[in-house]
């Protein structure tokens, strides 16, 4: 049982990770109907930001995490953001009405592009490189189940930004156009809605939450690899899709679901480790043959 | 930063046309004879530590390497005195090719070939001649590209037979370039000249001759393509690699199937590749194989193809009812199981090891794969045993591919790739139709992937990651999606030059997600273009341009 309940926390803590990446999938997606197959490096490129400030900080504020993990997560912020928004503008925005297979394959290209580049041009990306601790050390145990701070960091601050997510997208002006242009970007912009502005706000989002994700990950592990995102990322993509791609609470619920899934599959069925990324793939198919709209996901309108 | 370059460029051309006025070809002329004198003059100077990086004996007066690219395209360019259609974005295409020609040789002297003391005075006079030449060209009138007249039965067949002729011999000229440095300058001209000849029609007239002739061209291309290993006088290094690059070329086309003709964006495919891999090892008798099963090579062929085609329908037939996004990331999904599940089964496939010693090919009739043969006199390496049976596997499938192309099935596929909705309202039953290009795209991968363990003597689940999805994606992208030769175009590009161009190599993922968003932005049809394609691509664009033309064929 105390097993069980341990490797229910690691589930958490994992499934916050992938809930954070999944809102940017979801996000745009919701918005104009792409698979951004590089979200998942963009993802990788927060750990990337931050780890660069990390090295160029002066030695007494790398020792106080306090003041390291905020400036770290910000620069990792600034990295993705930037990046979402070039690709978004130079990629995407110019095949918004290509046929559709066209921004898919400028997806791949764009993972491909920032995953390469950062291979090359990151200095000793080619290899996993650490990452320093910027997560308090120490746990507490209840009933004889360990929680370690770090992962209380990593829940709790998922769980605030998706709480916030979601009211910036409920209440707010701006979350209003989103899901104006999210139901019909035509009329959206009939009605006086910048859709250009909305999407990249999207993209925008999307790129911070992954950021964090990516710091915090990185922090959590120790280590970061220039194609950490393709795996997130599909695990992430594969959360969305289970809570209904397009709908942002689902989509966290997704990213639990399937980090306690995976956590329980490798404790408990035979081999677990080995096959560890697989069972997130089964899931997903698991899920479009039974749910394609996913647990919490309403029917989507099929948009010319 | 070049927004303001561009700015300032256009300036100054003003001041250019304002003092020229028709008479641009003055500095047309101008630019030509100062290429023509840099085409003779020496290029290097024997300087201390000159190593003369780029071959080619460049220190003295002479025509050769670098400088007879330059004579050449400055011929081509000349093509911009006359009044041909195009001529303006062709002389344009030649004067760039001579500039980054005359650039790039700068540059070799003064990194590699011993400092600035080693630049010759025919460099600066080629890139003042080009750039004049530029500026020649830019005060061209603005002209569409240029449309050959119809041409007599003979000419077209001619064209073929040129085109392809020149194909060949600028791969064999190529390949046989040993230097690197060279093989870009000579590459540099090839696309220069390419883009040039393009503007001034040619490569319209040669789809047109050959969409006319089209049995006689399939049967020149294939004699070409038979004749290039008695080109390499019994060299196996390049035949090791075409071997290679036919098989990808074939599992290209059924890629094309599934993505150019039913638009199905299919991101495992590799996967089926290794699936029929895999069969083929286990049941070949390899050294590390964990069946001990031996089966005719005959045999094999069709078990490895139906087992690949047997995952495709199991992949496809639940994913294919949804939205086509779905598609993209269940197959992405079902290359990474197919890789954990060959990793971790070690049982039957040796896991990460993989299983090495797969025999040579063996024919019934005692042929064995594995030795050289003489044809036509001339000893040939082992590894073109493999690249004809490569060329029969391609012609094939490019048979099939062009039967079911102008079939009910091809003609519904693409009513659902244009608007599944409308297809499926006209009657089409679109989930069968997808399942069956879905399925026959695995075959295909099935097929091709059995061929291809012989060829490298082992498999390994490591060689069957994402990215050479990706890779062969963006061969049928690069090539073109939809058409008959593209994917095998864009194949042998995608495959040939990184080992060519060893030093591209660890770049050469960058750069095939550039060239993807690149293609995608500015020619999404690709090299070899589908007129079909190209209509949708540009609505109202060039290709209902071309289509309007007089001397067109009737769309396909």
């Amino acid at each position: 049982m105390t097993q069980f309940l341990q490797q229910l926390t690691n589930g958490v803590v994992l499934g916050a990770t992938y809930g954070l990446i999944a809102l940017g999938y979801t996000m745009v997606y919701g918005i104009i109907q792409l698979i951004n197959f590089a979200h998942g490096d963009i993802f990788m490129l927060g750990a990337f930001g931050g780890l660069a400030l990390y090295d160029v900080l002066p030695h007494s504020m790398q020792d106080q995490i306090i003041i390291a993990l905020p400036l770290c997560t910000l620069a990792g912020i600034a990295l993705s953001v930037a990046v979402a928004v070039v690709m978004e503008r130079v990629a995407y925005r110019p095949l918004r009405n290509a046929p559709r297979l066209a921004p898919l394959i400028t997806a791949i290209g764009v993972s491909a592009m920032i995953e390469e580049g950062t291979r090359l041009w990151y200095p000793g990306a080619k290899a996993p490189l650490d990452f320093p601790q910027l997560l308090p050390s120490g746990a507490v145990t209840l009933g004889g189940v360990r929680i370690s701070y770090a992962s209380i960091v990593v829940v709790v601050v998922a769980v605030v930004l998706m709480i916030a997510l979601q009211t910036f997208v409920l209440r707010s002006r701006t979350g209003r156009a989103m899901r104006a242009t999210a139901q019909d970007p035509d009329t959206a912009k009939l009605m006086g809605i910048n859709t250009d502005r909305v999407i990249v706000v999207t993209f925008v989002l999307g790129a911070s939450l992954a950021a964090v994700a990516g710091v915090l990950q990185g922090a959590r592990l120790g280590t970061v690899r220039f194609d950490d995102g393709f795996i997130a990322g599909l695990k992430a993509f594969t959360a969305a899709v289970l809570g209904g791609i397009g709908n942002i609470t689902g989509c966290v619920a997704g990213g639990f679901i399937l980090g306690i899934v995976e956590v329980m599959a490798v404790q408990y069925l035979p081999h677990g480790s080995g096959y560890k990324d697989l069972w997130a793939f089964v899931v997903l198919i698991l899920v479009l043959v039974f749910k394609p709209n996913g647990l919490f996901g309403e029917e989507v309108a099929v948009r010319a | 930063m070049t927004s303001a370059f561009f700015r300032i460029y256009h300036r100054y051309r003003e001041q250019i046309l304002r003092r020229t006025g028709p008479r641009g070809r003055v500095l047309l002329i101008a630019g030509m004879v100062l290429c023509l004198i840099a085409s003779v003059l020496p290029w290097a100077v024997n300087g201390v530590g000159y190593t003369n990086p780029l071959g080619g004996n460049l220190q003295s007066a002479g025509i050769g390497g670098p400088r007879l690219y330059v004579l050449l395209l400055t011929l081509v360019a000349g093509l911009g005195l006359t009044s041909l259609d195009g001529r303006r974005r062709s002389t344009i295409a030649a004067s760039l090719g001579n500039l980054v020609i005359s650039v790039y040789i700068l540059r070799g002297l003064v990194h590699e070939g011993g400092g600035t003391g080693a630049i010759g005075v025919g460099v600066w006079v080629a890139l003042v001649g080009s750039l004049v030449l530029f500026l020649g060209a830019d005060t061209l009138p603005v002209t569409p590209k240029n449309i050959l007249p119809s041409l007599p039965a003979f000419a077209d067949i001619a064209l073929i037979l040129v085109v392809i002729g020149v194909g060949l011999a600028a791969l064999v000229v190529g390949l046989g370039i040993e230097d690197d440095k060279q093989f870009v300058a000579f590459a540099l001209f090839v696309v220069a000249l390419v883009f040039a000849l393009n503007w001034l029609g040619v490569a319209t007239a040669f789809t047109d001759a050959f969409e006319r002739y089209r049995y006689i061209g399939y049967a020149i291309a294939a004699a070409a393509a038979f004749a290039f290993p008695f080109t390499q006088n019994g060299n196996a290094q390049w035949m090791a690699v075409f071997a290679r690059v036919g098989v990808f070329a074939a599992a290209a086309i059924g890629l094309n199937v599934v993505v150019g003709l039913a638009g199905l964006l299919d991101l495992g495919y590799i996967a089926f590749f290794g699936i029929g891999g895999y069969v083929s090892a286990l049941l070949s008798n390899a050294v590390f194989t964990t069946v001990h099963v031996h089966l005719p090579f005959l045999l094999v062929i069709p078990l490895g193809a139906a087992v690949a085609a047997f995952f495709g329908v199991l992949v496809g037939a639940p994913t294919l009812r949804l939205r086509g996004d779905y598609l993209a990331i269940v197959t992405l999904g079902f290359g990474e199981i197919f890789r954990i599940v060959a990793i971790n089964w070690t049982g039957l496939t040796k896991g990460p090891n993989g299983i090495a010693g797969i025999p040579d090919l063996q024919l019934p009739g005692g042929f064995d794969f594995g030795k050289p043969h003489t044809l036509f006199g001339q000893l040939l390496p082992f590894q073109s045993n493999y690249y004809f049976l490569d060329i029969f596997l391609i012609a094939a499938v490019m048979v099939f591919f062009a039967r079911i192309n102008d079939s009910r099935i091809g003609r519904a596929w693409v009513a659902i790739r244009e608007d599944e909705l409308a297809a499926r309202a006209m009657g089409i039953n679109t989930v069968a139709l997808k399942l069956l290009a879905f399925g026959i795209g695995a075959t295909l991968a099935g097929t091709a992937g059995t061929i291809n363990v012989h060829i490298g003597e082992a498999i390994e689940p490591n060689a069957y990651q994402f990215i050479f999805s990706a890779l062969l994606l963006s061969a049928v992208v690069l090539g073109g999606m939809g058409t008959v030769a593209g994917p095998i175009l864009g194949a042998a590009l995608l495959y040939a030059i990184p080992e060519k161009l060893r030093f591209v190599q660890d770049y050469r993922l960058f750069l095939f997600g550039l060239a993807l968003i690149l293609l995608m932005r500015f020619r999404p049809e690709g090299l070899i273009v589908s007129r079909r394609r190209q209509r949708e691509f540009h609505e109202g664009g060039s290709g209902a341009d071309a289509m309007s033309q007089p001397g067109q064929v009737a769309p396909v």
